[in-house]
């Protein structure tokens, strides 16, 4: 595989472990958009990252940061932070990472997924949908010009089990944002707290155009489950899904929009097509676009 | 007597087991193994209920069991009167033949799946390709019983070899295993998932 | 493309595709759903849902319509989506329609043509009654030496070749037997077998051929072993 030369891509912050994977004292060797790479864990908190070359010598230092149970890396020089996600500073939050599961698709597949409402009765039927109810209501899309961010909002979805504290079915209100080509987030009604909102993650590490690894750090009011079941919940959930996205054709996402016909139901990917379209994204994307 | 099952969702051999105990109707207690990331199947605790240190496993009573399918042969043994899962007669031979090949050849669909949805190293190309042998054995044998006139993989009604060998068939795309040249595989597994009791698992499909 | 592509080929057996099923299939590296509604004949689509590129082998047929298994949007036998779960009260646009290709079933076969505007018919191969299925296998190799290993093949009794055609083979074999085997390409080194026989009336004569054709298999793939 060869490293991109795609600097939009290059220059994003990117997951490249989970925090705990790393034994204190050893490496993972991993890639990142095609770049083999070095994360070793030197101290309880202290991990560096390198590249490596074909013949597996080190080379060059990479940037590192550790949050949201990930650590992080980049190729370039980010223009974009980490996302600031204050639910995760909340003493009170459980903050559950669930390890990383590979997925065959372009990185955007997985977001898109992930933004998906008309999908939750079909693929999480009796869990986060029913087939019954399966009218998604309109809801708004922004780019918040800002932070450089999608977000959809007033989002509602009937569940017959949103979350692993659920007891009965209930209108859940989702709030999605999209902080980066490689993450997004929800923030999801608690059942216990209405004012509150749970936060779910999911960090892609792009290892090639159409080879991901996904981690889904969590930070959720519920002070009943334990984190294997919550941990359990959150992987049967995406184990549903990566049967999708490792299903869908071309697995290269295409941004011409009469390639693949939206509906209203899916303004946010829309959104988020327009958006990685303006900002001339190449890794992963179908119609390899004048530079 | 309770039944215990020490159980992981996404795991394809809990899951033989969880179907045998639907189909009987047996109620059992659930006790959850975070398998991965948490590798609790190779803890201290764990490795007391199964030194393999592998899942599923399950309490009977006294009884402590491992592997899927012994316990998919003692749940039949014990608690279908019916004899249909776990025929008695001249069927039964054929039924072990099968369920043990579920254990064993067909456990290179597991690998390749652990490998590319958990990150598991090992020869992939191996697994696979090891994979696609053991799926072509049971569908020239599938062939064989359409042309019959049978659905099932032994006699005229399932029986655990077709538990057994569901699991890691109707996965094997989650190891990058498709079913494009199985057409008796996938009319078997369509009858099998329209069978009454049958639920699916992540990674397999609840619509038929 | 050109000649090529605008071939019919075999790709599964009628009876081998359930009523209410979609199936995968690969001709020539293109993605096929072949599908059949609880009634009537198999259809022959691209394998790619028209909204979200869903594989459509994987979808799930009600009455008859197929539903993509992702969202539920339901596709009429004309390839006209029908139903889009997300929107109730929506008529789905016209544009939204899946790709479907030429499919025929004879001789027992389901065949199909990548030329989805201007196929040719498809050839005459000769009486169409009383073929029975036998089975579909795949097999590693190359389309020609599939082609000769099915000719110099051992089928029990003295065999000959009665027919040749771009993607079928007949041959008779003894006094009563006739064998029609479609070949499907599936990629350079990869061959579907479809074969259907008259004068196989028994299921015992159907079984013991379907066991021989997995010695021809055996053989084409020892052979490229050796290689």
């Amino acid at each position: 595989m060869v490293a991109t030369t795609d600097t939009v891509a290059r220059n994003e912050w990117v997951p490249c472990g989970w925090l705990g994977q790393i034994a204190i004292g050893t490496n993972l060797d991993t890639m990142i958009f095609g770049q083999p790479i070095r994360v070793a864990r030197i101290a309880q908190d202290d991990y560096r990252v390198v590249e490596l070359s074909d013949a597996g010598t080190e080379g060059r230092s990479l940037p590192v940061q550790t949050r949201y149970n990930c650590i992080f890396t980049t190729l370039g020089e980010p223009t974009r932070a980490l996302p600031e996600i204050s639910e995760f500073d909340e003493p009170d939050r459980r903050i559950v990472g669930c390890g990383s599961v590979g997925v065959s698709t372009c990185p955007y597949r997985l977001i898109e997924n992930f933004l998906d409402l008309a999908h939750l009765c079909f693929i999480h039927k009796d869990i986060l949908g029913d087939p019954e109810k399966s009218e998604v209501l309109a809801y708004k899309t922004e780019h918040r010009k800002d932070a450089d961010e999608i977000w959809a909002v007033d989002c509602s979805f009937y569940q017959p089990a949103a979350s692993k504290a659920s007891t009965s079915g209930q209108m859940t209100k989702y709030i999605y944002r999209v902080m980066s080509p490689f993450s997004v987030m929800l923030y999801k009604t608690v059942n216990s707290d209405p004012s509150r909102n749970d936060a779910i993650c999911v960090f892609i590490q792009p290892i090639g155009e159409t080879q991901c690894l996904a981690y889904m750090p969590m930070a959720l009011v519920d002070d009943v489950s334990t984190d294997g079941d919550i941990i359990e919940f959150q992987q049967s959930i995406f184990l549903q899904d990566r049967v999708i996205l490792e299903n869908q054709r071309p697995a290269l996402l295409p941004l011409d929009p009469t390639y693949e016909l939206p509906t209203r139901a899916d303004a946010s990917s829309i959104a988020y097509r327009r958006w990685l379209k303006a900002m001339n994204i190449q890794f992963g994307i179908l119609e390899k676009q004048a530079a | 007597m309770t039944i215990t099952l020490y159980d992981y969702t996404l795991s394809g051999s809990c899951y033989k087991v969880r179907l045998l105990l639907r189909f009987l109707g047996l109620a059992y207690e659930r006790q959850q193994i975070d398998f991965f990331p948490g590798r609790q199947h190779k803890s201290l605790e764990f490795l007391e209920i199964n030194p393999l240190g592998q899942l599923p496993a399950l309490r009977d009573g006294t009884l402590m069991l491992r592997d899927a399918q012994a316990i998919l042969c003692h749940l039949a043994n014990t608690y279908d009167t019916s004899g249909q899962w776990l025929p008695r007669d001249e069927r039964f031979g054929e039924v072990m033949m099968w369920v043990m090949f579920a254990g064993g050849e067909l456990m290179n669909s597991s690998a390749a799946r652990l490998h590319d949805a958990l990150g598991y190293k090992l020869d992939i190309e191996a697994a696979r390709a090891n994979a696609h042998a053991a799926l072509r054995v049971l569908e020239d044998h599938m062939t064989g019983r359409e042309i019959a006139g049978r659905k099932w993989i032994v006699g005229g009604a399932p029986t655990i070899a077709d538990i057994a060998c569901f699991p890691y068939i109707a996965l094997s795309g989650d190891g990058g295993i498709g079913h494009e040249d199985y057409p008796a595989l996938r009319n078997w597994m369509r009858d099998f998932r329209r069978l009454d009791g049958f639920h699916a698992m992540p990674g397999v499909a609840e619509f038929v | 493309m050109g000649i090529e592509h605008n071939q019919w080929r075999g790709i599964g057996l009628d009876r081998q595709v359930q009523p209410a099923s979609s199936n995968p299939v690969i001709v020539n590296g293109e993605m096929l759903a072949m599908w059949r509604g609880e009634n009537g004949p198999v259809r022959v689509w691209e394998d790619r849902c028209p909204h979200r590129g869903m594989r459509l082998s994987f979808g799930f047929v009600r009455g008859d319509s197929l539903r993509c298994i992702y969202h539920g949007w339901a596709y009429r036998t004309d390839g006209q989506c029908v139903e889009i779960p997300a929107h109730p009260d929506l008529t789905p646009p016209k544009t939204i329609c899946a790709a479907s290709y030429p499919a025929e079933t004879r001789y027992g076969i389901v065949w199909t043509n990548l030329e989805r505007a201007a196929p040719s018919p498809l050839p005459d191969l000769g009486p169409e009654d009383g073929w029975e299925p036998v089975r579909s296998l795949y097999v590693n190799g190359s389309a020609a030496q599939v082609e000769a290993a099915i000719e110099a093949f051992d089928f029990g009794a003295p065999s000959m070749v009665r027919l040749k055609h771009a993607n079928a083979i007949a041959l008779g074999i003894g006094v009563e037997l006739e064998l029609l085997i479609a070949l499907q390409p599936v990629a350079d080194n990869r061959i579907g077998l479809h074969v259907v026989a008259r004068g196989a009336s028994t299921p015992e004569t159907r079984a013991s051929l379907a066991r021989r054709l997995q010695r021809l298999r055996t053989e084409i793939e020892m052979a490229q072993e050796k290689k």
